[in-house]
């Protein structure tokens, strides 16, 4: 089966600053996969390049084996992008918004509508949808830029710090859509986060990167076994020691 | 192109429903003009009201013949303070306690020397309480009644003496025997007008209109700059630029977003500054009732049409240098401060144009102004009332090449990823000195 993601040797440099050095990491098909560190590891770094919005210094990744540098228009067909702590456009409705956005992809296989009936079901915001965003809280803010993010159904969907900020309820509530979301379509997720709980929690494989290098990759059991560690912070700290 | 149409609406949606916008861009020029031309036009009736029915103090220390006849002059028609003291001192007291602005003061030997054939000495007091035009006017006024007697005065004078003379002459030739009238010719027709008063019209109509556009481009401006650092701050356009979706048209549909609201932004200005010259001269129909049409100024179909695409290649070009300013801001703060300076080349050319002509100026300052583009949408509106359409052509040209060339950039740095990147702080003079 073919990778969802190949990344080679990933360098991006601004200026003096070594942003990624080497980054090298797959990802498979289907699978909801995480790329924990602290801020500043290079993490957004990483997923703007897979997101085709920056281009790497030097290395190569490829997405459902289109590479990024050469072929960004095909990749942006089947991915979705989530920045981190990002917003929507204020004066919108959040319908509105989200049939903005569905305009861009629908085609005679997916019409909008439908795209909007599954925003509407993911997002779970109801009759809230009619308001103008700019009468929303950070969560519902949140749950409707993931709707947007995920009512197109992408092949991969690049989730950068989906929970940050958040507060306990709206946290939960966007991890369980991510899961159950990944479950149901089959939908490759990328997902950064400097929380190691909810990584642990949502994904099947994760890579650690710390200054801008992949420290460790594997599935959580595998890596809290390896670095006899109990949880995915013992991983890092251990792994941070050892690198 | 099919993902261009809802970039517009959706531009467009943001922009006419946030406050600011709608207010100042729209709204505000609907409302501000009336109500400026309602004040203007309100104070100046209410200055010719004073005017007309103000009233002035007369202190007269002659007591000879000829000053009857003037009195009974001033005191028909009009409302007049007789001020009786000993001493002109005295006079000024009294009348600084009155309601008068005026004192009109008849010297004592006013008859004698009319009797004798020498000119009779009067001299008027203002009294400035408020410093109003209403008080300077009262002054005119007394100053006009004095001079339209002494010009009865001395026709009837002259009459007198051809008639004992039995002189032929016209009166009014003995007193004025040159008589010049003033007429102009314009694209070689000779109009029975003064030069003044073809230049009075022209600025009013063919400078305003720039200036009307220059003011209204720096509104479009802010707007448009406000815009992209606004989906810069908030990631809206790290979204767009995932999407499948060319970064062309997303500069595209920004661009004609802010187009739309700048027009009608542009219309909105033009109703209601035409609406304020109509209100703020309606105590003086003769003010504008003069057109550039009627001395064959007028703009003909083909001129509307030019100042329309030279009004539009203006705008587009100040939008498109907004919006490649703006991507070097982080925030909207940042990106009013960078686009803040561009109010030097647009507002600079309109200054200057009003008060001189390219010509006029030393030669390094006209290429200087010449290389700014906004100098040419008041060149090209000017030269459209008068009918140079290649003068015309060749400004919308340049601004039009300038437009491509800043559209080419913008462009540019849209396809890089520059537009995720870039900096204001990178451009600082510590990051420049620090590369050295």
């Amino acid at each position: 089966m073919m990778n969802a993601v190949e990344a080679k040797g990933l360098v991006k440099s601004f200026g003096n600053v070594m942003a990624l050095d080497g980054v090298s990491f797959t990802i498979r098909d289907r699978e909801i996969f995480g790329l924990i560190g602290p801020n500043g590891a290079g993490k957004t770094t990483a997923l703007r390049i897979l997101g085709t919005l920056l281009k790497p210094t030097s290395g190569s990744a490829e997405v459902f084996g289109m590479n990024i540098v050469r072929e960004p228009e095909r990749i942006r067909e089947i991915i979705s992008y989530l920045p981190e702590e990002a917003g929507a456009y204020q004066n919108l409705s959040g319908y509105e918004y989200l049939s903005f956005m569905a305009g861009f992809y629908s085609n005679a296989d997916r019409t909008a509508g439908e795209m909007l009936e599954e925003a509407e079901r993911i997002s779970g915001l109801g009759q809230r949808l009619e308001d103008r965003v700019k009468g929303y809280s950070k969560g519902m803010k949140q749950r409707l830029l993931l709707a947007r993010a995920l009512m197109m159904r992408p092949r991969l969907a690049i989730l950068d710090e989906p929970t940050a900020g958040l507060d306990v309820v709206h946290a939960y509530h966007v991890r369980q859509m991510i899961k159950d979301y990944a479950d149901t379509r089959g939908v490759t997720v990328l997902i950064s986060s400097h929380n190691m709980l909810e990584v642990e929690y949502l994904c099947h494989r994760v890579a650690l990167i710390h200054m801008g290098k992949i420290i460790a990759e594997g599935r959580p059991d595998e890596l809290k076994q390896n670095f006899g560690a109990e949880n995915l912070e013992q991983v890092f700290m251990e792994a941070t020691r050892l690198a | 192109m099919r993902s261009i149409k809802p970039l517009i609406v959706k531009e467009v949606k943001e922009l006419v429903r946030d406050p600011k916008i709608l207010i100042g861009v729209i709204l505000m020029p609907l409302l501000i003009f009336p109500v400026m031309g309602s004040a203007i036009s309100v104070s100046q009736k209410s200055v010719m009201r004073a005017i007309i029915s103000a009233s002035f103090a007369v202190y007269n220390e002659d007591e000879g013949p000829a000053v009857g006849a003037l009195l009974d002059y001033l005191f028909t028609n009009n409302t007049v303070i007789p001020i009786e003291t000993e001493s002109l001192q005295d006079a000024l007291i009294e009348f600084q306690g009155t309601n008068a602005t005026a004192l009109l003061y008849i010297r004592d030997g006013y008859s004698e020397n009319a009797s004798r054939g020498l000119r009779g000495r009067l001299k008027i007091y203002a009294n400035l309480k408020s410093m109003t035009i209403a008080e300077a006017g009262t002054t005119d006024t007394v100053s006009n009644l004095i001079g339209i007697y002494s010009y009865q005065l001395s026709m009837s004078k002259i009459h007198r003496l051809l008639e004992e003379a039995g002189d032929p002459s016209d009166p009014t030739a003995v007193r004025s025997p040159l008589s010049v009238s003033t007429a102009s010719i314009i694209k070689g027709n000779v109009l029975e007008v003064p030069p003044s008063s073809i230049f009075n019209l022209i600025i009013s109509q063919s400078v305003m209109l720039p200036i009307m556009v220059m003011v209204m481009l720096m509104f479009a401006i802010q707007m448009a700059a406000t815009s992209i650092a606004l989906e810069k701050e908030q990631k809206t356009l790290e979204t767009l630029m995932t999407l499948p979706v060319g970064r062309l048209t997303i500069l595209s549909g920004k661009l004609g977003g802010s187009i739309v609201v700048a027009v009608a932004g542009a219309i909105s200005y033009m109703i209601g500054f035409s609406y304020y010259m109509t209100s703020a001269f309606s105590f003086a129909p003769g003010l504008t009732s003069m057109t550039t049409g009627d001395i064959g100024l007028g703009l003909q179909p083909l001129g509307m049409i030019l100042i329309g695409v030279n009004i539009f290649v203006t705008l587009v070009s100040g939008l498109a240098l907004a919006i490649s300013l703006a991507v070097f801001a982080d925030n909207v703060r940042s990106a009013q401060s960078l686009t803040g300076f561009l109010v030097i080349p647009v507002i600079i050319p309109s200054i200057i144009l009003m008060f001189a002509d390219l010509s006029m100026l030393p030669p390094t300052f006209q290429w200087i102004l010449l290389a700014i583009p906004y100098t040419h949408s008041i060149i090209g509106t000017k030269a459209a009332f008068l009918g140079d359409y290649f003068v015309v052509l060749r400004s919308i040209a340049y601004i039009a090449a300038f437009t491509v060339a800043v559209l080419y950039i913008a462009a540019r740095i849209f396809s890089t990823e520059r537009i995720i990147t870039a900096r204001f702080a990178s451009f600082s003079l510590r990051g420049l000195l620090k590369k050295r």
